[in-house]
């Protein structure tokens, strides 16, 4: 069907675009019979090769045929776009319609600026009110395309007088995109294998945990849009490589252009697309194709990216795009060796040629190098670097480090978001080595540098995702296509591999397995006697059939899981459970910044540790002094060294800076495990890189190397800004008649320090549950009283005594002269007459 | 063009160099390079880059109510946390899935005995069956309440 599959491909096949790009709208006399496939399944494989299929059998059903495959296709797609959608809406139906997390409250604020404002206002917006003395350029420092792509929705739908809030298209763009990122895996899918793996894998990517991650309605970041355009330019590629056509090759650098503006994950693509190139050339595999659609990709591509204003120039002056350039050069080399061939004898090409090429390579190579060293080009930047050398930013970036997403990835993230797919993956990398291609070739670098990534961050699971979805859609639809066609009429079988299926989605697969189960037993009966020799029982045949269903059906309830338990929540609400089941909502966060945005000045400073800034900028609109766009590291050590000095210390930062008030996340009452406790090695520490003379990590530890806030803690911790914020009164809490007072519920221990007071701080507001803690910075204190005076006062004290003799008397009523003032009566008069 | 390339060798004698392709540099197979991709992959599924940064210990340990140490394969409740051997285990679980399909697929193979056919069908079909449940076990183990809203 989308068939061209297999060793046909290789080199220099001939391009037919049509070939792959009509399948829906085939009408010939290859494609079987639906409805025979429904009830008998016997006759579905009707070779095309051969030209030999029942053409009169065909004739007649031909166009209802074709018909009923594009209209299966459609709905499948259709529903998996529905279910892409709806299965991201957990959190909108049990809390509301609300921004999660962190980084999705500056993408809202910033959105809500350019739809309050204009899009070149926004270009141009100086936030003042984020980095304290130092501000921040948000048009410059931030990729647009999140905000451009709901601002324009939101337009459009003011044009239609359809008024939604720009916080509604902000909670649901993510959810919108990733059944448009299904539809783009199918498309892809469908160029790399064919139609029905292209569904399978659509299907897949609708529900699949390890995207849901990143996507449930209301986190509004980049990568929910950005994997669609990964995916999309990926498809783009796939198509200008197969077709050599320029303006596949635009398309390419067009979705890339999107890409760039919308997530700096598009470095991904500018090193993966020319590592493809490079190795087709390994493989002998260069032909013009892949010339014209490499060279009009980069020159396009780099150009548009370079439109971006946080981009700028990095595309010709960093190391992580020099990939793509040597790439265009070795090219160019190639080409023109190619040319040089057909003016050279066979022998001496052969050695010129090897040569040629390896020499162009050295010294790409070598230039790149020299450039980076003489400063021309910037050297990788650390998180970059972190992706090569794993160790990197362990021992040098703790900022880097320190962010939970960019933890190394351990087996269960990767049961847990791929679940069943992570078993059919290396099969699916099988079949496409087993019949490669050139764009196989792509799908299996991207696997393989995709997986690879994903295992040193959790984060890059994201990229890794769509491809495990990929090649596990064309690992179990070729496995399908073989047990659920019966092939017991033929003796040869999938040798040119033109097998049709259409049984790939999942509403139609139940459908299939119960007629696949019962229709086995049947023709076993039947079929029995006759068909010894050939094929496997179809009665085994039906018992992989229905365990593969059954596997997919527990795919499908572990991602319904995994969505709803897992991921689904807001994080700045929390939900437990109570003892009879019932659902406690602590709302402790919104408490505190609406507490923020009520009670204090408008420009307010509030310190908090960076995970914070966004939201407080967000909800309580208040000036903060780090965020989670953690661009100065300094700035963020300041923090932290205030954070984890004593108090007078603390005070001395803390005036420089203008705080006004320091806000603490603490768990210890409920038991919140993320709290600034747990966080605060990564402020010591982040602090000792900048500070090393004031602050050292070892001083918060016990002699034993241990962290612990009891008794036996290190009296450095005990006795620091951050212990004492968080613990300020909690001595004299009970939360449990089994426990001490002051149990921390999160450490588990009673805590060390019981009786703190403050100097310079005062306790501003502390939410119900304890979960956030603000503090006033009290102002400069007057001098201090003198306790015991040197100089005695000279004033007498004056007793009246009417008794003595000596007394001095009081007229009653006596008129009171001020000095200086004249004309006291008229103007007495004039003010009471006013 | 010619007589310009030519005007250096008027005045230069071409030596005489014979520059030949390392005889150890050839395309590697198709299945070498599966090879390669799958042990890989073994190992970054099991979380070898967590191990080598987080340097866990390879298996847990635990004290019972009588106070015994006793060995914990799994480090429960935690998605993002690992001991070495449970790793991998399960990435030898995922390995031994992907092979299952493998083995599914080479049993369609044309011309192969009718025992032949069977067995292999029932070893990938084992293989599948066994990684998924396994996994499954093994996810539970590490989160008591895995599929239980």
């Amino acid at each position: 069907m989308a068939g061209h599959r297999g060793k046909e491909n290789s080199g220099t096949y001939d391009v037919s675009p049509h070939q792959n790009s009509g399948v829906l709208h085939q009408s010939t006399n290859d494609v079987p019979v639906y409805a025979e496939l429904l009830a008998d399944s016997s006759k579905s494989k009707l070779p095309k090769t051969n030209g030999g299929g029942d053409a009169d059998e065909g004739m007649n059903t031909v166009l209802s045929t074709g018909a009923i495959k594009g209209l299966l296709a459609f709905t499948i797609l259709f529903l998996a776009c529905i279910v892409a959608f709806a299965s991201r809406l957990f959190a909108v139906i049990r809390f509301e319609s609300i921004i999660h997390e962190f980084d999705p409250w500056f993408n809202y604020r910033s959105t809500h600026h350019l739809v309050s404002t204009s899009f070149y206002d926004f270009l141009n917006w100086f936030d003042d009110r984020a980095w304290y003395p130092l501000g921040r350029i948000v048009g410059g420092t931030v990729y647009p395309g999140l905000m451009v792509t709901s601002g324009t929705i939101h337009t459009i739908l003011n044009t239609l007088n359809i008024p939604v809030h720009i916080r509604d298209v902000c909670v649901f763009l993510a959810p919108l995109f990733s059944g448009l990122t299904s539809l783009a895996g199918f498309a892809l899918t469908r160029e790399l294998w064919d139609t029905s793996a292209g569904l399978m894998a659509a299907c897949f990517l609708a529900i699949v945990p390890g995207y849901i991650s990143r996507s449930v309605a209301g986190s509004y970041d980049n990568e929910g849009i950005a994997i669609f355009a990964l995916l999309f330019t990926y498809y783009f590629w796939i198509k200008a490589v197969k077709t050599g056509s320029i303006a596949w090759a635009a398309g390419t650098a067009l979705c890339y252009f999107y890409m760039v503006s919308a997530w700096g994950g598009y470095v991904f693509i500018i090193n993966l697309i020319p590592l493809h190139v490079c190795v087709l050339l390994l493989m002998g595999r260069y032909s013009q194709r892949i010339y014209v659609a490499f060279c009009t990709f980069f020159i396009l591509g780099t150009l548009l990216s370079m439109q971006i204003p946080f981009v700028g120039f990095q595309p010709v002056r960093t190391s992580e795009h020099m990939a793509a350039a040597g790439t265009f050069v070795l090219l160019q080399a190639y080409a023109f060796l190619k040319y040089v061939q057909d003016y050279l004898t066979k022998q001496e090409f052969r050695s010129l040629f090897f040569f040629g090429v390896t020499g162009a390579a050295g010294t790409v190579f070598l230039g790149v190098v020299f450039l980076t060293y003489a400063g021309y080009v910037a050297p990788w930047s650390g998180r970059f670097y972190s992706l090569y050398d794993t160790g990197y930013a362990k021992i040098h970036i703790p900022i880097i480090a320190s962010v939970s997403e960019h933890q190394p990835t351990t087996w269960a993230s990767f049961f847990f978001d791929l679940h069943v797919l992570s078993c059919s993956f290396p099969a699916g990398l099988w079949f496409v080595i087993k019949e490669i291609n050139d764009e196989r070739v792509f799908i299996i670098l991207y696997a393989m540098s995709a997986a690879y990534f994903a295992g040193v961050m959790v984060r890059l699971m994201l990229t890794l995702t769509p491809v495990v979805c990929i090649l596990a859609s064309i690992c179990l639809s070729k496995t399908l296509n073989e047990y659920l066609v019966d092939d017991t009429p033929k003796k040869e079988k999938n040798d040119d591999g033109e097998e049709v299926e259409e049984e790939t989605e999942k509403k139609n697969r139940k459908l299939y397995d119960k007629v696949g189960a019962r229709a086995g037993k049947v023709r076993k009966i039947k079929q029995e006697p006759e068909k010894d020799s050939e094929g496997t029982g179809s009665n085994l045949r039906g018992f992989v059939v229905v365990a593969i269903m059954m596997m997919l059906m527990m795919f499908a309830i572990h991602c319904t899981w995994v969505t709803s338990n897992a991921y689904s929540s807001p994080s700045i609400v929390l939900a437990t459970y109570s003892d009879d089941g019932s659902r406690v909502i602590l709302d402790d966060f919104r408490e505190a910044y609406y507490w923020l945005r009520q009670n204090t000045d408008e420009y307010a400073r509030v310190m908090s540790w960076w995970d914070y800034g966004y939201q407080i900028a967000g909800m309580a609109n208040r000036t903060t002094l780090v965020d989670n766009n953690t661009w100065n590291n300094s700035h963020i050590a300041l923090v932290g060294k205030a954070m984890s000095s004593t108090e007078p210390e603390a005070y001395k930062i803390m005036k420089m800076l203008d705080v006004d008030y320091v806000l603490v996340i603490f768990g210890g009452v409920i038991g919140f495990s993320g709290d600034d406790i747990n966080k605060f090695l990564w402020m010591v520490r982040i602090a000792e890189g900048e500070h090393p003379q004031d602050i050292r990590e070892s001083d918060y530890f016990t002699s034993n190397g241990e962290f612990r806030v009891d008794k036996g803690g290190a009296p450095t911790l005990l006795n620091c800004l951050m212990y004492k914020m968080c613990y300020y009164r909690f001595g004299e809490v009970q939360l449990d008649f089994r426990t001490p007072s002051g149990y921390d519920r999160t450490r588990g221990v009673e805590i060390g320090n019981k009786d703190i007071s403050f100097e310079h701080l005062e306790e501003a507001y502390t939410t119900q549950n304890w979960l956030v803690r603000i503090y006033k910075v009290k102002d400069i204190s007057n001098k201090e009283k003198v306790a015991t005076p040197s100089k005695k006062s000279k004033k007498k004290k004056v007793t009246s005594r009417k008794t003595s003799k000596k007394r001095r008397g009081q007229i009653k009523n006596k008129p009171q002269i001020k000095k200086g003032v004249r004309k006291a009566k008229n103007s007495s008069k004039k003010k009471s007459t006013s | 063009m010619e007589s310009l390339c030519a005007i250096p060798f008027s005045v230069l004698q071409c030596p005489n160099l014979k520059l030949k392709k390392p005889s150890w540099i050839q395309q590697p197979s198709a299945m070498t390079v599966y090879r390669i991709v799958l042990v890989s992959y073994f190992l970054v599924t099991g979380g070898l880059i967590y191990d080598v940064i987080v340097e866990p210990p390879s298996v847990g340990q635990t004290t019972d109510e009588n106070g015994n140490q006793k060995p914990v394969a799994f480090m429960p409740y935690r998605v993002n946390g690992q001991y070495i051997m449970e790793g991998l285990a399960s990435s030898f679980l995922f390995t031994v899935g992907g092979l299952g399909f493998v083995i599914l697929d080479k049993t369609n193979a044309p011309y192969m005995a009718k025992l032949n056919r069977l067995l292999l069908l029932m070893v990938g079909f084992a293989c599948i069956l066994l990684s998924f449940f396994m996994c499954r076990m093994f996810m539970r183990m590490k989160l008591p309440g895995y599929l239980q809203a």
